[in-house]
Order: C-alpha cells, then sequence, then structure tokens
C-alpha cells in the first residue's frame, strides 16, 4: 500500500486544503489527538503540556510518529489565548480539559477589548509558538504543522462569558459586532506568530454552534469576519464549528476559507452537498461514541463513509476524549490506506 | 529532544503483542497518575502502561495481583502482568469493572470473607448469595432479608443488575450462572455493589465517560 504513496504527509495535506490532487486522502487532525496513553508514552501530560514548548511539542509529535497521521498539531485546547488574556483558568489535570472558569469574565464591553503588553511573550502563548518551532526543527519539512487561532466568537464567550455574550447579539448587536472585530485583531496576531513560526495551516475555532446559534446568525455576524481572515492571515484555514452546521455550510464555503472541519451530526454527503465544491472538508470521525467507546470496525465503517462522500480529508470529528484509545486513532490512517488500495490499486 | 517513546515498545507493538485494549483507566491515583491499560489477546489479559516512571513495573504487578484477588483469575507464571480465567471466558463486562478496581482501590484492599452479603442501598434489605454446584453448572442463588415495602421488586432489580453487569444469565426467578457455567465467587463479591443500584452505577460511568471529552456543552468553560 505505501509503496504508492508518491508524497509527503505536508504536501499530501497541503494538496488538499488547496484542492488539488493527492496520492491518497490525506489524514489531519485539525484539533487534538492528544491522549493519557500518548502523554505516559512521552512523558508529557496535560496542563503541563499546555504550557510548556517542549512537551507540547514532544506529545503532538507523537501524531505523526506512532498514530499515523500527516500533521501535528501541538495546540491542544482552546483556552492559550484567553489564558494570556488573564482569565481566569481551571487546568485541570492529566485526564481533563483545561478551561476558562465562567463565573469570573474579565470584560463587559467592547471598550474593554485590549491586547495585554508582552500578549505573545505569555507562557501559553510561547508554549504553541516554540512548539511549532521545535516541531519543525525536529520533524523536518516532510509532515505539516497544523497550528490554531481562536476565532471572535470563541474569544468572546472566554472574556465576556457565554451568556453575557449571546444576550448581547440580541440586545445590542452593533455592540456586539464592534467586540468581535476588536477581538479579531488577537486572532490575527496569534495566527501570524505561528505562521512566523513555521505553521503550515492554521486551525480557526469559532465556535458558533449549531446548538447555540442559527445559520442565519453565523451569516450576520461571522461571514464577513471570516472572509476578512482569509486576507489578513497568509496560511490555508480551517474553520471548527461543532454540532450541526449543515445550515451554515452554504454560506461557510464563500468565505474563502480552505476547509472546514466539521461535526459527525453532519452526514458526509450531505455536508459535500452543501459546501458543493466552494470549501474543502474535514472530519467527522465521531468521539464520544465511535472513538471512545467502539472499536477499529465501527471506525473503518465511518472513515470509509467520509472517504465515500469525497471529505478531503480525514480526522476526529474535534479534539478527541483523553482516553481515547490508541488503537482506535490508528484505525484511521490505516482504514484509509486500505480504502485507497481497494479503489486505486 | 522530541523522543517517540519513553518505554521500550511502541503503541503498534503493544498492540501486536498483547492485542486489544478494552478498558483504559486514565489516572492512577496510587502511582503518579500513570495511565493503566488492560489489553486482552488469545484470552490473556495484560495490564500496560505506557509510562516509564521508575516502579511502575512494581505497581502493575500489584495490579495485575489484584485482578487475581478481586476477580479470581489465575496469573500467567512467566509473566509479572498478565492473568487470565481458567474457564477461557473473557467475562468482558465484569472485567472493566475488575480493572477499575484493581487500580482505584487501595492496593491492600481485598473482597470480605465469610457469606457474600451486602447492605442495598435503596431499602433496609441485605442482599444474600449463595453458590451451588446443579449438574454442570455452578448457580448462584440470590435472596434479600430484612423489612421493605416490596422486596421482590427489589430483588427483581438486582437480578436484573447481575445479568447487566455480569453478563450472567438468569435460570431462576432468584438464580443466575455465568457465561462459563463455573465458579466465580470473586467476581460475584465484586458484581454486588454494582448490581444493587443499576440507576447510580449508569450515571456513574456516564460522568466517567464525559470526563476529557471536549463536547458542544463544554467548550473550553468550566462548569463552576
Amino acid at each position: 500500500m505505501d509503496n504508492k504513496e508518491t508524497m509527503t504527509s505536508k504536501e499530501r495535506v497541503l494538496n488538499a486544503l488547496n484542492m488539488k490532487p493527492v496520492d491518497r486522502t490525506p489524514v489531519a487532525n485539525p484539533t487534538s489527538v492528544a491522549t493519557v496513553e500518548l502523554m505516559d508514552l512521552v512523558d508529557a501530560p496535560f496542563p503541563e503540556a499546555c504550557q510548556d514548548p517542549e512537551l507540547a511539542a514532544r506529545l503532538a509529535a507523537t501524531e505523526y510518529t506512532e498514530l499515523g497521521f500527516d500533521c501535528v498539531s501541538p495546540y491542544f485546547s482552546i483556552i492559550q489565548e484567553s489564558s494570556a488574556l488573564g482569565c481566569d483558568m481551571q487546568w485541570e489535570g492529566k485526564d481533563n480539559w483545561p478551561t476558562v472558569r465562567m463565573n469570573n469574565p474579565i470584560w463587559k464591553s467592547s471598550s474593554d477589548v485590549k491586547v495585554p503588553q508582552g500578549f505573545l511573550e505569555h507562557r501559553d502563548i510561547k508554549a504553541i509558538t516554540e512548539s511549532i518551532k521545535i516541531l519543525r526543527q525536529e520533524l523536518g519539512n516532510d509532515v505539516a504543522i497544523i497550528g490554531k487561532t481562536m476565532g471572535p466568537w470563541t474569544l468572546a464567550y472566554h472574556v465576556f462569558g457565554v451568556e453575557s455574550f449571546l444576550l448581547g447579539t440580541v440586545d445590542d448587536p452593533t455592540e456586539t459586532m464592534k467586540c468581535l472585530e476588536k477581538l479579531t485583531e488577537i486572532s490575527i496576531l496569534m495566527g501570524q506568530a505561528q505562521i512566523d513560526a513555521g505553521a503550515d495551516a492554521l486551525t480557526f475555532p469559532d465556535h458558533a454552534t449549531g446548538d447555540l446559534v442559527s445559520g442565519e446568525y453565523y451569516k450576520r455576524f461571522l461571514q464577513d469576519i471570516h472572509s476578512q481572515m482569509v486576507d489578513k492571515l497568509p496560511s490555508p484555514l480551517i474553520l471548527h464549528i461543532c454540532g450541526k452546521t449543515i445550515d451554515r455550510m452554504p454560506y461557510i464555503a464563500q468565505t474563502g476559507m480552505a476547509s472546514f472541519h466539521f461535526d459527525s451530526k453532519n452526514d458526509p454527503q450531505e455536508a459535500m452537498d452543501a459546501v458543493d465544491g466552494g470549501i474543502g472538508l474535514v472530519g467527522n470521525i465521531n468521539n464520544p461514541e465511535t472513538l471512545y467507546a467502539r472499536g477499529p470496525s465501527e471506525i473503518r465503517n465511518e472513515v470509509y463513509k467520509c472517504l465515500e462522500a469525497g471529505v478531503q480529508m480525514i480526522a476526529p470529528e474535534c479534539a478527541i476524549p483523553l482516553a481515547t484509545k490508541i488503537e482506535n486513532l490508528m484505525e484511521i490512517p490505516a482504514a484509509v490506506k486500505e480504502w485507497t488500495a481497494e479503489r486505486h490499486p | 529532544m522530541i523522543s517517540n517513546s519513553n518505554t521500550a515498545k511502541t503503541p503498534a507493538q503493544v498492540i501486536k503483542e498483547f492485542g486489544n485494549c478494552i478498558e483504559l483507566v486514565p489516572t492512577d491515583k496510587h502511582f503518579q497518575n500513570i495511565s493503566i491499560g488492560l489489553y486482552v489477546k488469545n484470552r490473556i489479559f495484560t495490564v500496560w502502561s505506557f509510562s516509564n516512571k521508575k516502579g511502575v513495573s512494581k505497581r502493575i504487578t500489584q495490579i495485575r495481583d489484584q485482578l487475581v484477588s478481586l476477580g479470581g483469575l489465575s496469573p500467567i507464571s512467566s509473566s509479572s502482568s498478565q492473568a487470565e480465567f481458567s474457564c477461557n471466558v473473557m467475562h468482558n463486562r465484569p472485567v472493566k469493572f475488575l480493572i477499575s478496581q484493581a487500580v482505584n482501590r487501595d492496593p491492600n484492599f481485598s473482597h470480605p470473607e465469610g457469606p457474600m452479603s451486602i447492605k442495598d442501598t435503596k431499602s433496609d434489605l441485605t442482599i444474600l448469595v449463595t453458590g451451588k454446584q446443579r449438574e454442570n453448572h455452578y448457580v448462584y442463588q440470590v435472596e434479600v432479608v430484612g423489612e421493605a415495602k416490596n422486596p421482590t421488586m427489589r430483588l427483581r432489580m438486582i437480578m436484573a443488575g447481575f445479568v447487566r453487569y455480569g453478563e450472567m444469565e438468569k435460570v431462576g426467578d432468584n438464580e443466575v450462572v455465568f457465561q462459563c457455567r463455573e465458579r466465580h465467587d470473586s467476581l460475584m463479591r465484586l458484581l454486588m455493589p454494582y448490581s444493587r443500584n443499576i440507576s447510580s452505577v449508569e450515571t456513574m460511568m456516564a460522568a466517567e465517560s464525559m470526563r476529557g471529552q471536549m463536547t458542544t456543552s463544554t467548550l473550553g468553560f468550566s462548569q463552576t
């Protein structure tokens, strides 16, 4: 199987992001495949692996060296910027995700939004930027490095609080737009820093999720901002939004972003139809039921379903549960390779 | 700088050698929060950790020995990390509870001796289990003693617990047998606390499975 591969992992990922031909569909996770077993394997546990560049690099490298994915992604969580902005953090332990404490938002209005001095020098920002440099140096140029910069909608949840921010979209949409526009400065700063460090592509999580806001909300508040990000961040961007998002996919497809990381709540073929070639897709292997609780055969079925639909890159739907079994993750690239061998002998 | 492994074996080698991971305990609070996996191949269970911290081998042997003590498995003599059921049946569901107990309980914990009995959590009843050989089967009889509003209903629920968590078969109104039809008193003792309260166990398992999941409801925010 492998001897038919003619591209490096990086070439494969970048070609897929640019909608160019590939020798086989890449397995490229835009969020995180860190697990407790991989943390033990390289002695890089959470939360330290979210704070220390060497540990982040070591843990991220396992995605390529042990699991056989085509990329590495050293930004595991979604809270690095928020920590650097001064949000109240709950770092948790090895087996749980670090979070922002919701009962103490740091800002109230758009006038509060400002980038703190030394933002890029903050420990939790350097953990990412420096880890990208280490990964590039250690793994060379054959593997794609995917960074991550939080979109303004996600940042707004963290700095204003979810409830307060969402109520504001109803009470004072003009103020909401001001908040979002100012927060994009942080997205750009963080994204550019990772590009400068050597990232090949950036994931752009912006959690206008299907169960919190409608597709029309996406169009009204975020579509233009996301289009602007394409101009302002010189790197392929992978938008990540959880939940059922079919209703906003046609809008997302018009942003100019390279790819959309989509959830298993969306049928792969229906999603491909919804974006209609306007953007690539990556995902959508189910996390809580399939990767966490089932086994290789169920994973293979989901991988095949995505491949049959023409999904451009295969990956878990979101950051995987930290107690996911390694064999289940290893099944994803194995299934992609077998499918390719079956279809293109 | 980026070491691909602290241990002698890669994940691929571990899977090849020891089989599938049937249960993963994310953190061992009795030993430096390492993860512990229970792998199985050819009906042999292997306790494994990818951690290379000093003392891991000793801890793994301790856990293996707890599988023997709490679950009645037989140790593999040539290995300090492996065990098997002498009945040659996997007993998958109870084994998941067993590895959890072997890791999370105090390393010196052992089942109480004497009659198999436990207080019911939903009534003032006491649950009693007795086993006896009947032809080719080893049958466990479950009884409830004491005062309660509807003991028959409670017994029915407890029986359902044994069927659910022990993968046991009901062979009479208050009688169950293991899949292998053989005697497994240690497993029966292990299952008693789970079987008496299905709803709590389900809640506990749901909470455990949610830990470490990034979902649309958490999105990086703590719930406190």
